[in-house]
């Protein structure tokens, strides 16, 4: 095989690695506007808060972070659960400007409470499995704990995916995203079901920060750059569809990677938003069609 | 009434005015620390803390300075340049120390010069090693550590004398000190016949340098020359490993490649085997107090010092020694006895100031068994370099 094909290959397989991650906070990011037609500007910072609850339990307890991930997701369920009865709640009928401003809100206190409470350093998780040489197969090598956080992050996609379209409970998210005026008069509780779905999205980022604690270094702003993916991602798919998010993910990780493959690391961030800007002007309802009602 | 009045007021007027000057006479001598206590860079800024704290308590247990104790007032620049600035405006407005010491990066220590400057008060610059700290000729600046060129200087003198190899690539982070030593090598291997293959910069922050590594490796170069952090050092050994990189030589700009995590399983763990660095100092340097300073160390931190900790304890005893010369606390005077000091030695060997910098021996190290050893220059070393770095696959 030529040379440039496998580092062409090797690129994108680097980037479905990173981009399956960036699927899980999408969807969260998309179940939430699509329920709820609620922007969250903290979805990043939730993830940060998942990302510390897992390197608490693994610098404290000794938890891996494979196992850790799982009580990052449960906590940040119920933790989203508080947030949406006590803040979102009560606001989710005002003007979008009003969500803006509290969702932003939010995630300042969560970025400053925990610069509060664990200072601004810089952490690294290191784990036997990261520091294992590489799986590798002909020409390509895998790092080891980002094909697991892949696997397991498909295991949740796919799962999410399927609750979303076969269960009760997806089906009545699905109903109040369609017409959230008709869905109660059907018997459907709209506020305990947005509740769900708020805690479930915010769930999903808590999970996929636990799975990323070992591939990033962890400090108090490091969701930032999350949650403005997290908009790419979910625009690319077409606003507010799930099944867009995950493959919107997808495609973001690849970008990245190609980018930073032929043009340098320092592109990537960029290459993203012109992928944007690009979408928003030119296909609004997302590279993938069809705009959810 | 009134000219009860008017005599309470004058009486505690006057008693402010006697108490004021008795407190600072009495009071204690404060040299402001600029340092990264947090963000990023904590991890030097711990080592500078550490250093400082050992100094202080020596210096104190002599009897302070000019009879009165020395005190540290820190600030904490979070890592960040425009903090680093407001800790001189801080310090020196506020709380009116005589003298500065840091900052930690050259990054940070570069925005604080210019202020250094206007504020007209001495400043003992510990750790940042881009030589463009320098470039100001600033009369109020004086490095105590060697610099970029000195390490690309001491690099290549290595190498010449071990092997000779034919290609070099650059790979650093892209703040000040990653660019000021890529400068200088990237110069000073072109002028020593080197062939320069690769030069890479990448954001520290971002932990994925694969594709910066692949790059570098498809130009099979003989040797591969780090400017980098500590995370990023770790994190640049292991996906080297990842990606199957193989030069000759690992070197490095010290810094991440020189902290005491490094090759601990906190830090790059095994894959820090065969790594060579730069280095200020180590605890078996050939200096008096070398090993002194190392005991202590071990004895309040429970773990070896660095050079870094080690240029911050120098610095303050440097600073003490300053102003016990000067005989007071005036920046001017305190600015003269540090141009006209000549210490012949002392726990970080010699040191005088040329023009703001101390001429420092740069030492080669690398890391076999999870420990620094010096491997250069030759009479200083402890163990023979290995050379070339085991293949990765050959390493168990």
């Amino acid at each position: 095989m030529p040379r440039f094909l496998t580092d062409f290959i090797q690129a994108c397989m680097d980037g479905l690695l990173t981009g399956a991650l960036y699927a899980l906070i999408g969807m969260g990011l998309a179940l939430i506007f699509g329920v709820m037609r609620i922007v969250n500007f903290a979805h990043g910072a939730f993830l940060m808060v998942g990302m510390y609850v897992s390197w608490v339990l693994f610098d404290k307890f000794q938890v891996n972070p494979y196992i850790g991930f799982l009580i990052s997701g449960l906590f940040l369920f119920v933790f989203g659960y508080l947030v949406y009865r006590a803040l979102i709640q009560p606001i989710r009928d005002r003007s979008d400007f009003m969500q803006i401003l509290m969702t932003t809100g939010i995630a300042l206190i969560l970025v400053d409470s925990v610069q509060l409470k664990f200072g601004a350093d810089y952490h690294q998780t290191i784990i036997d499995l990261t520091n294992r040489p590489p799986f590798s197969f002909g020409a390509f090598t895998l790092n080891r704990a980002a094909l697991l956080s892949f696997v397991i992050a498909g295991v949740f996609i796919v799962g999410l995916q399927q609750f979303v379209v076969r269960s009760r409970t997806g089906q009545a998210l699905r109903a109040i995203a369609q017409n959230r005026e008709v869905a109660p008069l059907m018997g459907i509780n709209v506020t305990m079901i947005q509740g769900f779905s708020f805690a479930l999205g915010i769930a999903m980022a808590g999970l996929a920060g636990g799975l990323l604690l070992p591939a990033l270094y962890l400090f108090p702003s490091v969701g930032e750059d999350y949650t403005l993916k997290a908009f790419v991602i979910v625009v690319l798919g077409g606003m507010g569809s799930i099944e867009g998010a995950a493959i919107g993910g997808l495609v973001l990780g690849m970008t990245e990677s190609i980018t930073s493959a032929y043009l340098g690391q320092q592109w990537a961030l960029a290459v993203d938003f012109i992928l944007f800007l690009l979408v928003l002007s030119l296909k609004p309802s997302g590279i993938f069609g069809r705009q959810r009602a | 009434m009134r000219t009860r009045l008017i005599a309470a007021i004058l009486i505690l007027f006057s008693a402010v005015c006697l108490v004021t000057p008795m407190a600072s006479a009495q009071g204690t001598i404060k040299i402001g620390v600029i340092t990264s206590l947090t963000g990023s860079q904590a991890a030097f800024g711990e080592a500078h803390k550490n250093g400082y704290a050992i100094a202080i308590d020596e210096i104190n247990a002599k009897g302070g300075v000019l009879g009165k104790k020395v005190e540290l007032d820190f600030y904490d620049d979070q890592s960040k340049p425009d903090q680093a600035v407001q800790g001189v405006s801080k310090l020196v407005d506020q709380d009116h120390v005589v003298m500065l010491l840091g900052a930690y990066s050259s990054e940070n220590t570069k925005a604080i010069i210019n202020p250094v400057s206007t504020h007209q008060i001495p400043l003992i610059i510990p750790t940042a090693t881009a030589d463009n700290v320098m470039d100001s000729k600033s009369p109020w600046v004086f490095r105590i550590c060697a610099g970029a060129n000195d390490y690309a200087r001491a690099t290549l003198e290595f190498l010449k004398h071990n092997g000779s190899p034919k290609t070099i690539a650059i790979v650093y982070e892209k703040t000040n000190f990653g660019q000021a030593n890529m400068q200088a090598m990237k110069e000073q291997a072109t002028a020593a016949g080197l062939q320069v293959v690769a030069v890479e910069e990448y954001e520290a922050k971002a932990p994925d340098y694969k594709a910066v590594l692949r790059r570098v490796k498809d130009k099979n170069p003989d040797v591969v020359y780090f400017g980098s952090y500590l995370l990023d050092a770790t994190t640049l050994m292991r996906q080297s490993m990842e990606v199957d990189l193989n030069p000759k030589y690992y070197t490095s700009a010290g810094t991440g490649f020189a902290a005491a995590e490094f090759p601990t399983p906190k830090g790059a763990g095994r894959n820090a085997e065969f790594t060579f660095s730069v280095s200020q100092w180590l605890p078996d340097a050939p200096w008096p107090g070398s090993k002194e300073f190392d005991a202590e160390y071990f004895k309040r931190f429970n773990s070896h010092p660095q050079y870094h900790a080690m240029q911050a304890y120098q610095s303050l005893q440097t600073a003490a020694i300053a102003i016990t010369n000067a005989k007071g606390t005036d920046a001017a005077k305190i600015r003269d006895a540090l141009k006209n000091l000549n210490l012949k030695t002392s726990a970080f060997g010699p040191v005088k100031f040329d023009n703001g910098q101390n001429l420092h021996t740069v030492l080669i190290t690398q890391v076999q068994g999870g420990k620094y050893h010096v491997v250069f220059p030759a009479n200083l070393a402890d163990v023979k370099p290995v050379i070339p770095a085991p293949r990765w696959a050959d390493r168990k």
